[in-house]
């Protein structure tokens, strides 16, 4: 059966993590280096398909100083966050921001194929 | 002592007076003053129109014109001031469609004054630009991105409600320049019809969109189905043979009268695929061959049969996207 996605009703902006509170009053947390190695923007996503760029990716999100994003609703159905350093473009999906929250992969394994350019 | 590398200017003495610009600096210039003057404007015209709507699709033929047409149409019938930017400058026809075939342009002072088409929704378009509908447009990059700036830039659209962008299919320059040039844009309509490679070219849209930075507001499936209206016995089973060797099965009412719907393509592809990228599903609409000769008789669908199926399932999507680029929409979230 398919998962339902409770709704997320807050988010915490913190020295180094978000704390996400879902309509259900489940808390959970994200950090900011796990949140932007997940970014599925067309320049970071691609960097993940292969473990060696994947783990460059991480250590260049993990060397920027951490600090409380701007975060900005894209529609209704995803978020954006702004950064000081380092790649602001990608559009979180509510989905994807709940996976990252349940630790899961949410790209699901699937490699990402450049289709847009 | 090493002389400095910086030069400086002593007006004691300039004995020849100010130095003149050459030609080409002057030209440069001018240009350069010009291109800020648009991009002013741009700014300005980002904020007189309340809400931008793109309306892209992967593949050509899935009937993103009369999608554009029909959302214009359909939010100037609940009385919003509303414009068409046709950015297809290579094969533009909305024109032909909103029934201005053959127009010219009003320019006064420097500024373009769109057509005024069906329910008084105002058309911007390359068309109006052509001596002969027959003449191709063949210009490269450059050429397309002034032309479309200047599309942006140096039209006179006044106060609108809903400015309703339609693009030539694919992810070329288009997108990327309007998105990059006309400020707070809603969001990007994508149209697909539920056949496989349509669909395909739908995902890379969204991909697309999110690589552009530009929230996409939902998926349109068109051509979702036909629906084939008959009289027959009344109360009685009807059996119709519909495509793909499938049986389609009805029964008609008391007065004979039965309707079916037939999936010319498939069904539903536009919705799984708007639930695989999780971006809103807006709706589907009909497989209608009406819109095919309104759009050649310049009277679209919604204006010739404001009561008909086509027409109420075009309500719904316009229902569908006000409700997603509504302002109230994120307000649920607290972010602190």
């Amino acid at each position: 059966m398919a998962e339902i996605m409770p709704t997320l009703i807050r988010i915490e902006r913190r020295q180094s993590d978000f704390h996400l509170t879902y309509d259900n009053q489940q808390e959970y947390t994200i950090t900011y280096h796990d949140l932007r190695h997940a970014c599925p923007c067309a320049n970071c996503a691609p960097l993940r398909n292969e473990d060696e760029t994947s783990l460059t990716l991480r250590s260049q999100v993990e060397s920027y100083k951490e600090h409380k994003p701007s975060v900005n609703p894209v529609g209704n159905y995803a978020l954006n966050f702004i950064w000081q350093n380092g790649c602001s473009n990608g559009i979180f999906r509510f989905e994807r921001i709940w996976d990252l929250a349940n630790r899961r992969d949410p790209d699901n394994g699937k490699q990402y194929v450049h289709g847009a350019w | 002592m090493a002389e400095s590398p910086i030069s400086t200017h002593d007006p004691k003495n300039d004995s020849q007076g100010p130095v003149q610009p050459s030609p080409q600096q002057q030209k440069q210039m001018e240009q350069n003053y010009a291109q800020m003057k648009r991009k002013m404007a741009m700014q300005e015209i980002g904020r007189k129109i309340k809400h931008k709507i793109m309306v892209l699709s992967g593949k050509g033929g899935v009937g993103k014109s009369t999608v554009s047409t029909g959302l214009a149409l359909s939010l100037a019938q609940q009385g919003h001031k509303v414009g068409i930017l046709d950015i297809d400058i290579t094969g533009p026809n909305i024109p032909k469609m909103m029934g201005l075939d053959n127009h010219r342009l009003h320019v006064e002072e420097g500024r373009i004054h769109p057509a005024k088409g069906h329910l008084g929704v105002k058309v911007i378009s390359m068309a109006f630009l052509l001596d002969d509908a027959d003449t191709p447009v063949v210009w490269r990059g450059p050429i397309k991105l002034g032309a479309i700036q200047q599309f942006i830039g140096d039209v006179e659209w006044g106060d609108l409600d809903y400015l309703i962008i339609d693009f030539p299919p694919g992810t070329s320059d288009e997108p990327l320049t309007v998105s990059q040039s006309l400020p707070n844009i809603d969001g990007m309509v994508i149209v697909t019809t539920p056949q496989a490679v349509a669909l395909l070219d739908s995902r890379k849209s969204i991909t697309f969109a999110e690589s552009l930075k530009v929230p996409v507001i939902g998926v349109i499936e068109n051509m979702s189905g036909y629906t084939l209206n008959g009289v027959t016995t009344a109360n009685s089973p009807v059996e119709i043979a519909g495509p793909g060797g499938k049986t389609v099965k009805s029964t008609s009412d008391e007065n004979g009268n039965f309707s079916v719907v037939l999936d010319i393509f498939k069904q539903g592809g536009g919705k799984s695929t708007a639930e695989d990228f999780g971006v809103p599903f807006l709706g589907a609409l009909p497989f209608d061959p009406g819109f095919v000769r309104g759009g050649d008789d310049g009277v679209h669908k919604i204006v010739s049969d404001p009561e008909g199926a086509s027409s109420i399932a075009f309500t719904k999507i316009v229902e569908a996207v006000q409700e997603q680029i509504s302002d109230k929409a994120p307000s649920t979230l607290e972010i602190i």
